[in-house]
């Protein structure tokens, strides 16, 4: 295996919460030294998020699993804005760094004269990202925006629901991700450019605007008919039948697809039902179309007996396209991937977790393994300050002293509080219907193993 | 302009890349589009009956035509068609001729059939050593499930992202728009470009295993995390992915729907005057985080009759003025229209062949000193002939090429 193809790249990473912090993991994963900048008044708020075992004591913000997710392999530096030397060094670092990702709205680093205009006067080549909701100029330029409000921003919400419901939203803050691995090939194609002219430049990636593309379909039905989408489930513009089923277990479902008569056939078969495939009001795509209700109904008859898993293999045998739907525990056990090593098992605070890789692309000439566990708060202050800077330990104590630089976080509200904030009451959820289970023995079950003294 | 030719005009990121574009459908079509718009030469290489995505439609006034699907000029802007059966020996021979003039190629057939071909990254690297090839499939191209059919639908539901989507007493819910395909095309655009990068500083191409599976897979929040780290196993519940942000819902209103989001801010002050309901600052509901979380339907009737005599834009613009995170719950048609969209300028106008004036969306980031370009789709074949002649057939070869289907 050879270098990796950003070795070298040093990005500083001003950029928190998940659409930012993805791009600059991929960047380390492709190589690049990544600089997470956090303030201790500011830190990253998804180091709330997901603690483990649910044990808030202590310095709970380094046991969070939903940061190790997008912050493996970094070095965490805090800084804090609201304090003039927090800028001062940061702008010392600005020459010794390549990228500088940012994820506020435009106001913000304009106020710390951190914009771009003023950072290429330090480091002309430097290219600068901002990743914002609603990109730099237009009315809602200032808007604040959270991932949870960006998928239905860019359109996607409008043609996701039941048929006759209300749009809905994926079960996760689909723009973050979307705009994130944007972000990231967006620098790599401003690193090429560079190294082809020795030229920086700014890039603007607005996250609604991003994803808007996912929308294809829909928007160019809009442009050349005028028409709004409809919401139609699980079903296909183009196959019939296809939809998700009910399997014999809880909670346990099936989808699939059907795309032609060769594959109605092959489904018939594989079902041990020949006589659905000479059903006349089935037998080509329209009959099939226009009888889709009834076909949902044969189907999930068939489906109700079935294991999903067992499903799933039986009919790809027979070269229909199916899968079984997995829970967050099946993924995590999944034969395939597993066999392709899709979960990473990274150190973190004492235990082992599984990290999903980050890019869905392998290269036969290097491997993308993430590059370390995900930093403690503050971890790399001393490295960064004294190694890139040469700060002196005086120096060092008095930023410590000012809590311009620290390792535990100055809290908004009391620590008792946010414990209480950051401790997710499981069993209520449960019984609230968000949770499908809580298996105290999960550790077990994914063969997790505890370093000694654990 | 010749077909095998740089881009002119103003500096572009990617102007001194070629890339051949075999591959069909939404997501390599979607990776290749991303690279031309940066500045890629990008020739599109199509069985002679066309890319399948030109099936797709939509079309104008639903009449189809393989030059008119919306989906197809949504995916292939700023390419080159160039038609070739690369099922016969002759068609292959002309793409060996394509590929010697290339940096990359995005393919999207089945594991294993290029190679039945000859057309495999290990047939293919003594004579290219410096290629880029690139293959996006549904499992990837090893593993139990290589094999299997997949779509959409099949990664949303194996990646758990489906499980998580939808009502809790309803099945779970497949995300519109083939989100899947195009997860998979950005991280292919990725991947290609982090390849050229490697290329760049230690030499030699490489073949890149694109599954949609997995790029789709590596979008959860924290799914996974919630049981490996917690044992919770979390369900669809509406809207509300995210537990320590209720309400983060989508709700009904006026005229149509908007996101209530708290943000930092927003309870139990923020909330309360949007509301205008004063009072409401102390009431547990909004001062209590779980309290609100847990009995939701407490909360929401308070919250639900105000929005439904709200419109979107006025609860949008007062939530933003209180630093509250709100958002649009967009359609295409609202999008299209949208004057911060406009102001943007982030549709573009082209006159695309065959439709004529049609909008279409532009640039997905904006770089400072190598715009990104907007340009039409290609009729089928209509740099075929070109093509051949700039390497080296005669228009005689051209035409039995031609009549003998093999372009």
């Amino acid at each position: 295996m050879s270098d990796l193809p950003l070795a070298g790249v040093r990005v500083l990473d001003l950029a928190q919460v998940y659409a930012g912090p993805t791009c600059t993991r991929i960047l380390s994963d492709l190589g690049a030294e990544v600089i997470k900048v956090e303030g201790l008044h500011r830190m990253d708020i998804t180091r709330n998020f997901v603690i483990y075992e649910n044990k808030t004591q202590d310095d709970y913000w380094n046991r969070s699993h939903y940061f190790l997710f997008r912050n493996a392999g970094k070095k965490s530096l805090t800084l804090d804005f609201q304090e003039p030397r927090s800028i001062e060094l940061l702008k010392r670092l600005v020459p010794e760094a390549d990228v500088l990702v940012d994820s506020f709205t435009p106001r913000v680093m304009a106020q710390h004269g951190l914009d771009y205009e003023s950072l290429r006067t330090i480091k002309p080549d430097l290219i600068v990202i901002s990743l914002s909701g609603y990109g730099q100029n237009g009315p809602w330029r200032d808007y604040s925006a959270y991932g949870m409000g960006l998928e239905p921003a860019s359109g996607i919400s409008s043609f996701t629901g039941y048929r006759g419901g209300e749009p809905l939203r994926t079960g996760i803050s689909f723009t973050d991700p979307y705009s994130g691995i944007m972000g990231a090939g967006a620098v790599l194609a401003a690193l090429h450019y560079r190294r082809r002219t020795g030229k920086g430049q700014y890039i603007d990636l607005s996250e609604q605007e991003a994803a808007i593309p996912v929308g294809g379909y829909a928007l160019m039905d809009y442009t050349l008919n005028g028409r709004e989408p409809e919401r139609i489930g699980n079903r296909s513009p183009w196959f019939a039948p296809q939809g998700c089923y009910p399997c014999r277990g809880e909670d346990d479902w099936l989808v699939l697809t059907v795309r032609d008569d060769a594959e109605w056939q092959a489904f018939c078969d594989a079902v041990g039902q020949p006589k659905w495939a000479q059903d006349e009001r089935f037998a080509d795509v329209l009959g099939r179309h226009r009888h889709h209700d009834e076909l949902d109904e044969l189907i999930a008859s068939w489906t109700r007996e079935q294991g999903h898993m067992e499903a799933m293999h039986l009919l790809q045998a027979a070269g229909v396209t199916a899968a079984a739907v997995l829970n967050p525990k099946e993924v995590l056990l999944d034969p395939h991937l597993r066999e392709r090593g899709y979960f990473e098992m990274v150190e973190h605070a004492g235990g082992v977790r599984p990290v999903p890789k980050q890019l869905g692309a392998r290269f036969s000439a290097f491997d993308t393994d993430v590059r370390g566990t995900a930093p403690k708060l503050g971890e790399h202050n001393r490295e960064v300050l004294q190694g890139m800077l040469g700060l002196s330990d005086e120096e060092l104590n008095e930023l410590q002293e000012a809590k311009v630089i620290g390792e535990t976080p100055e809290l908004a509200v009391p620590l008792q509080l946010m414990q209480m904030m950051v401790q997710w009451p499981l069993t209520s959820l449960l019984q609230m219907g968000a949770l499908g289970g809580l298996e105290p023995d999960f550790k077990q079950q994914l063969g997790l193993e505890q370093k000694a003294g654990e | 302009m010749p077909v095998l030719s740089r881009a002119e005009g103003p500096d572009l990121a990617l102007d001194d890349l070629r890339v051949i574009d075999l591959s069909q459908g939404i997501a390599g079509p979607y990776c290749a589009k991303l690279l031309a718009d940066c500045g890629a030469e990008v020739i599109k290489v199509e069985p002679p009956q066309g890319d399948y995505a030109r099936t797709l439609g939509p079309f104008p006034d639903d009449v189809p035509h393989h030059d008119k699907g919306g989906l197809f000029i949504h995916l292939n802007g700023n390419k080159k068609s160039v038609t070739l059966d690369i099922e016969t020996e002759s068609g292959r021979t002309v793409l060996r001729k394509l590929l010697a003039k290339a940096d990359a190629l995005v393919e999207s057939q089945a594991p294993g059939h290029l190679a039945s071909l000859g057309l495999g990254y290990d047939d293919l690297k003594q004579e290219f050593p410096d290629l880029v090839y690139c293959s996006i499939t549904p499992f990837g191209q090893t593993g139990p499930y290589s094999g299997y059919r997949g779509n959409s639908l099949t990664c949303m539901a194996l990646s758990g992202l489906m499980y998580v989507t939808g009502d809790p007493d309803k099945e779970p819910l497949c995300t519109g728009g083939e989100p899947a395909e195009y997860f998979a095309g950005l991280n292919a655009f990725v991947g290609v470009l982090a390849a050229v990068e490697h290329r760049a500083s230690n030499g030699g191409g490489q073949q890149i295993d694109v599954s949609m599976l997995e790029a789709l897979g590596a979008a959860d929040e924290y799914n996974t995390a919630m049981y490996a780290s917690l044992g919770a196993i979390r369900k669809r519940f509406y809207s509300r992915h995210h537990i320590p942000a209720y309400p983060s819902e989508i709700f009904p209103c006026k005229d149509g729907h908007i996101v209530v989001i708290g943000g930092a801010g927003g309870f139990p002050l923020g909330m309360a005057i949007l509301l205008e309901q004063p009072e409401l600052e102390s009431n547990p509901l909004f001062t209590n985080f779980w309290m609100r979380t847990l009995q939701w339907q407490q909360f929401e009737a308070v919250l639900r009759p105000y929005l439904l005599e709200h419109d979107w834009r006025d609860l949008l613009t007062r939530a933003q003025e209180l630093r509250m995170p709100f958002g649009p719950v967009m359609s295409p048609g609202l999008l299209l229209e949208d004057e911060h969209m406009k102001e943007r300028r982030f549709f573009q106008e082209v006159e695309q062949p065959e439709v004529g004036r049609t909008r279409v969306a532009g640039a997905p980031f904006r770089m400072s000193e190598t715009p990104l370009r907007q340009g039409v789709a290609p009729i089928l074949g209509e740099h075929t002939h070109d093509a051949l002649l700039e390497l080296g057939y005669d228009a005689e070869e051209a035409r039995i090429l031609r009549e003998r289907g093999v372009t």
